[in-house]
Parts: structure tokens; C-alpha cells; sequence
């Protein structure tokens, strides 16, 4: 188990790297692949919601000091996806994560969720509520989809689960 | 009962893990103007703004060739505007010694390179490469030669975290120059800005320059914000839909300069008796 808590912390640490670094190129009008958020999901999908939802606010937590720097924020949404994504853990799959296209889709589901309820937050103070929804929503769930879609490419060669 | 209260734990255990953590999360979020969230944020923004600061290295030497030619446009344009300024400054001095006007006082300027740029969930912040070390505070207003960047949020001893006028907590008091209204500017929709509190009985149109009013504490008035892009009156509602286009553009600033600010002694002094008494 502590081989496997370092390899998340190894792994977590990346995203953070990635979500401060690779922000400003891989942004589409703002809108910015939340890298953080699919290593919560991976987390939850690979050790269960309890793990999953703990681990979403560690990271959020890490992830709003070093990116975001608005507390809280970061650490809301993990929890969220964290909890969520737990749904969809199967004891029998473990190995599986992040290897198939249901990491995909269960990403998709999750992101959609968990930015639709964080989205009081994001549009706190903005009267076009349907805009927010459009770009913060469904932009970032798309957008982040497709980079889930890239991981099970990448790391579904190595099995012949793909 | 015992037995029966943490069999009920173990059973529910993530529902009570998951209300507390997002309690505790509500809790950070609502608490991020209190000094020890700041304390938080400084310490992440000590950490990241160093590897911000390396990556920029590496960055600007592969963008140096290009930087150079833009220097070069940049040298002779301001050849030019130099030579002209002198003409204008020898004309203005004759004009204020014919008017016997004051000089005005100018702010102290303190310039810095962005290293780094946060935009995510509504929040825009740049990171400057200057600090407390360099006299960087709290609340100091940031400018380009475009116009108002936005307001120092929190300070290190090297780096700096602006919050841009983009930030979904920024509000500056500004002004219509044409229309003579003030008003309160905050983060639009699409990298526009909105601003809010001014009345329909105002004349306001398409291409009026927007610049901070002098009501504001925050920073030195006729700073320029944007240009109105869109008005509109909404039915029903007393005050007009204003949108403005920025007149910095954010996603390319690379530099910046913190102005050290302090707003009249006397004005501070009155809203601090008028706070007092309420």
C-alpha cells in the first residue's frame, strides 16, 4: 500500500505540474483541461470513493495553492468528483482504470456532475448563468473527455483491453 | 446502542467523510480574505512562482529572436514619440508658466515581468517576478501601457499575485468619460468586462472610453480600463447593460508596472470616522 501511495503522489504531483504548466497552451478561450480531476477520478476508480474523495480534496487542496490560488475552490470539485466517480468502482476492475474507454465515459459523466454542481460558485455574481454553463460545464467536460480519451489510447496500448 | 451507532458509521462512513470534506471545502472557499487562507495562497505562490520563473528562462530564449525584432518596432517608435514629447513638454511648460499650474505629483512605478498566468473557474491571476523586497503591497494597483491590469492580491518577498480585472471578485470603481457617470466595473462574459451601477438617464455609446473614477480608494483616477462595446437599456431595470472591452489585452501582457499608490491622507482619514461612526 505505500508503494502504491507514492506512485499517487508521484502521479498527482504530475497533474498539478501539467494543470499549472501546460494551462496557458492547452486553454481554449479559458476553458482548461482539468488534469487534476481526472487523476481524482483514476484515484476513486482505482482504490474506491472513500480513497477517491479524501484524495480529491488532498489534491484540490494542493491544486488551489499552486494553480488556482483561490482556496477551496479546486478542493470542492474534488471532493465532488472524488465522491462521484466512486459510483462507478468495481473491486474486479481496479486494473482496468484508465485502461479502457469506460474511464472515458465514467470521466465524462463525472466532470459534467461535478462542474454543474460547483456552478453557483463559478458563476457567483455573473447574470448570464446559461453562458457559464456552456463554457465552464459543458466546455470544460468536453474538452477534459478528450484528453481522458488520450490517457486510454496511451495506456490502453500496453493492454489488450483497448 | 454502541454496537448499532458505529455499525451505522461503517455503513455510511463515505457519506459522513464526503459532507465533511465538502463542509470543509465550503468552509476554505468562504474564508479567502482571511489572513490565514493568504497564508496559504502565499506559500503555494513562493513554491510555484520560482519553477514559474525557471520555465520562463527557457521560454524567453527560445522566444528572444522574435522579442529582439519587436524591441527594434518598439526602439524607433519611441524615437519618434520621444522627439515629439520634447516639443510638447518645452509647449506645455511655456503654458504652465503662463497658467503658473503646479506640476502633478506622479506615482512611483515598479516594473515587473509576468511569469506566470492562472485562469480557471472565473479566477485570472498573473504572477510578477517583484515582491515586499522590491516595496510591492497589498492592494497596489498594476498597469501596463494600455491601461489597468488589475490589483495586487497577495505579496511574497520575490513574486507578486495580481488579481486581473477578468477575476470574478474584482470590482473597481470607474468612469465614463463622455457620459460623465460613474459606475462599478466587474468580470464579464466572453473576455469582456460589465459595468454596473450606471443610470439610463445617461447618454452612453458604442466606443466611450471607460478610465477609473476618482471615487475609488483602490486606484489613482484616468487610468484607462476599455471602451464601451455594447449598451443597452433593459426593461424594467434602472440601470443600463454596459459591456467593455478591455483595453489590456490579457492574454499576451508580458510586463507590467505596480504603482505605489496612496490615496489622499484626508479622504482615508474622513471614510475612517464615517466607518467609526456607524
Amino acid at each position: 500500500m505505500t508503494k502504491r501511495i507514492i506512485v499517487y503522489i508521484v502521479i498527482g504531483t504530475i497533474s498539478i505540474l501539467l494543470q499549472k504548466f501546460l494551462d496557458n497552451f492547452a486553454s481554449l478561450g479559458s476553458v482548461a483541461p482539468q488534469f487534476v480531476l481526472l487523476f481524482v477520478i483514476y484515484l476513486s476508480l482505482r482504490e474506491g470513493q472513500l480513497f477517491g474523495t479524501a484524495g480529491g480534496f488532498i489534491a484540490g487542496l494542493a491544486n488551489d495553492m499552486l494553480v488556482t490560488h483561490f482556496i477551496g475552490f479546486t478542493c470542492l470539485v474534488g471532493v465532488l468528483a472524488g465522491f462521484i466517480s466512486g459510483f462507478f468502482y468495481r473491486e474486479s476492475e481496479v486494473d482496468l482504470a484508465g485502461r479502457t474507454l469506460n474511464f472515458a465515459w465514467i470521466s465524462a459523466v463525472t466532470l459534467f456532475l461535478t462542474e454543474l454542481l460547483a456552478l453557483p460558485i463559478i458563476a457567483a455574481g455573473e447574470l448570464n448563468y446559461f453562458y457559464v454553463f456552456l463554457k465552464f460545464t459543458l466546455g470544460t467536460t468536453v474538452y477534459t473527455s478528450v484528453f481522458a480519451m488520450i490517457i486510454v489510447f496511451v495506456n490502453g496500448k500496453k493492454s489488450r483491453y483497448v | 446502542m454502541f454496537t448499532w451507532i458505529s455499525e451505522f458509521f461503517s455503513l455510511a462512513k463515505n457519506y459522513f467523510i464526503f459532507a465533511l470534506l465538502l463542509a470543509l471545502s465550503l468552509f476554505l472557499i468562504s474564508t479567502n480574505h482571511n489572513s490565514y487562507t493568504r497564508g496559504l495562497q502565499a506559500a503555494g505562490l513562493v513554491t510555484t512562482a520560482y519553477l514559474e520563473a525557471g520555465v520562463q528562462h527557457v521560454a524567453d530564449y527560445f522566444l528572444l529572436s522574435s522579442r529582439n525584432k519587436e524591441l527594434l518596432k518598439e526602439n524607433a517608435r519611441l524615437i519618434d514619440t520621444v522627439a515629439k514629447t520634447h516639443l510638447a513638454l518645452d509647449e506645455n511648460e511655456q503654458l504652465r508658466q503662463m497658467l503658473n499650474l503646479k506640476s502633478q505629483s506622479t506615482t512611483p512605478l515598479i516594473s515587473g515581468t509576468v511569469v506566470g498566468r492562472s485562469s480557471d473557474g472565473g479566477r485570472d491571476f498573473l504572477t510578477l517576478n517583484i515582491g515586499s523586497d522590491e516595496g510591492v503591497r497589498i492592494g497596489d494597483p498594476v498597469v501596463n501601457g494600455s491601461g489597468l491590469v488589475g490589483i495586487i492580491s497577495n505579496v511574497s518577498g520575490k513574486f507578486s499575485l495580481v488579481r486581473t480585472l477578468l477575476d470574478a471578485d474584482s470590482r473597481i470603481a470607474a468612469r465614463l468619460v463622455d457620459a460623465t457617470a460613474d459606475g462599478l466595473i466587474e468580470a464579464g462574459s466572453y473576455g469582456e468586462l460589465k459595468m454596473s451601477n450606471v443610470a439610463r438617464r445617461h447618454d452612453v455609446k458604442k466606443g466611450d472610453i471607460v478610465e477609473t473614477s476618482t471615487l475609488s480608494s483602490l486606484v489613482p483616477p484616468g487610468i484607462v480600463i476599455g471602451m464601451v462595446s455594447k449598451a443597452t437599456d433593459r426593461t424594467g431595470n434602472i440601470f443600463k447593460d454596459i459591456t467593455v472591452k478591455p483595453a489590456v489585452d490579457f492574454s499576451s501582457i508580458f510586463a507590467a508596472f505596480v504603482m505605489q499608490y496612496e490615496p489622499p491622507a484626508a479622504a482615508v482619514k474622513l471614510e475612517k470616522e464615517a466607518i467609526k461612526k456607524k
